[in-house]
């Protein structure tokens, strides 16, 4: 993975909170952590933009957040904790915070 | 590795919660937090002044333990802070602020010189912001 991309604000907030999606590439990360969770929403706005991402690029969601909400994303996005958060940060070259 | 963190919002965001739990996560994990530093809302996070809830996390406490616990290097950004009200002992006598101190050591105000020596040092900058 070259960057991992993270996200904290709520699509549901403001909309231009997932723009910078535009920016991940194939074999990027993404990681949603926050507001940015309620982008797992099902059939929701944000959700039809992760499923545009590009083949290659892989979306995490910080666990704690995901639960905090009550969501249930589908299985194919990992949930992770703050140990694999590092992790993630460590193995990809750089991290871009989309704040 | 080494990392550089920045925390742009209050005590009371949990973006500020989410930057102290990577910190904890990091520290934990073997790397080196080798710069935390403090912009626009996140200089509050720094405030000896203020009293959290019974039932809520005093975060400005648990980053003081956790920064001297691993002698973390702690910078708020001066200009930031000042346009807060949130000064350390030489900026309250500055300015004739007596009795308006609230910044103290394990933080120390610094200008912005210091987040671009942290970037140019870490392996890895992260940003806390947002929700």
């Amino acid at each position: 993975m070259t960057t991992l991309h993270l996200f904290s604000r709520s699509p549901l907030a403001d909309v231009d909170a997932l723009d910078a999606l535009a920016w991940v590439r194939g074999e990027d990360a993404v990681l949603l952590t926050g507001g940015a969770v309620e982008a797992l929403r099902p059939g929701s706005a944000a959700a039809q933009l992760l499923e545009r991402l590009p083949a290659g690029a892989a979306v995490y969601a910080l666990a704690e957040d995901v639960q905090a909400r009550c969501l249930q994303p589908e299985a194919a996005v990992p949930l992770i904790d703050y140990p694999s958060f590092v992790d993630l940060s460590v193995n990809c070259a750089k991290v871009i915070s989309w704040t | 590795m080494k990392f550089a963190i920045v925390v742009l919002s209050p005590p009371q965001a949990p973006s500020a919660r989410r930057a102290l739990r990577f910190c904890e996560a990091l520290l934990a994990g073997g790397h080196q937090l080798s710069r935390l530093f403090l912009y626009r809302d996140g200089v509050y996070n720094a405030s000896h002044a203020t009293v959290s809830g019974q039932d809520e996390s005093d975060l400005p406490a648990r980053w003081r333990e956790l920064i001297e616990r691993h002698q973390v290097d702690a910078v708020v950004c001066i200009a930031a802070a000042l346009k807060r009200g949130l000064l350390d002992e030489q900026e309250a006598r500055r300015y004739e602020r007596p009795g308006a101190v609230n910044v103290r050591a394990p933080w120390q105000l610094s200008g912005l010189g210091q987040l671009h020596e942290a970037v140019q040092d870490a392996d890895r900058l992260l940003c806390f912001g947002g929700d």
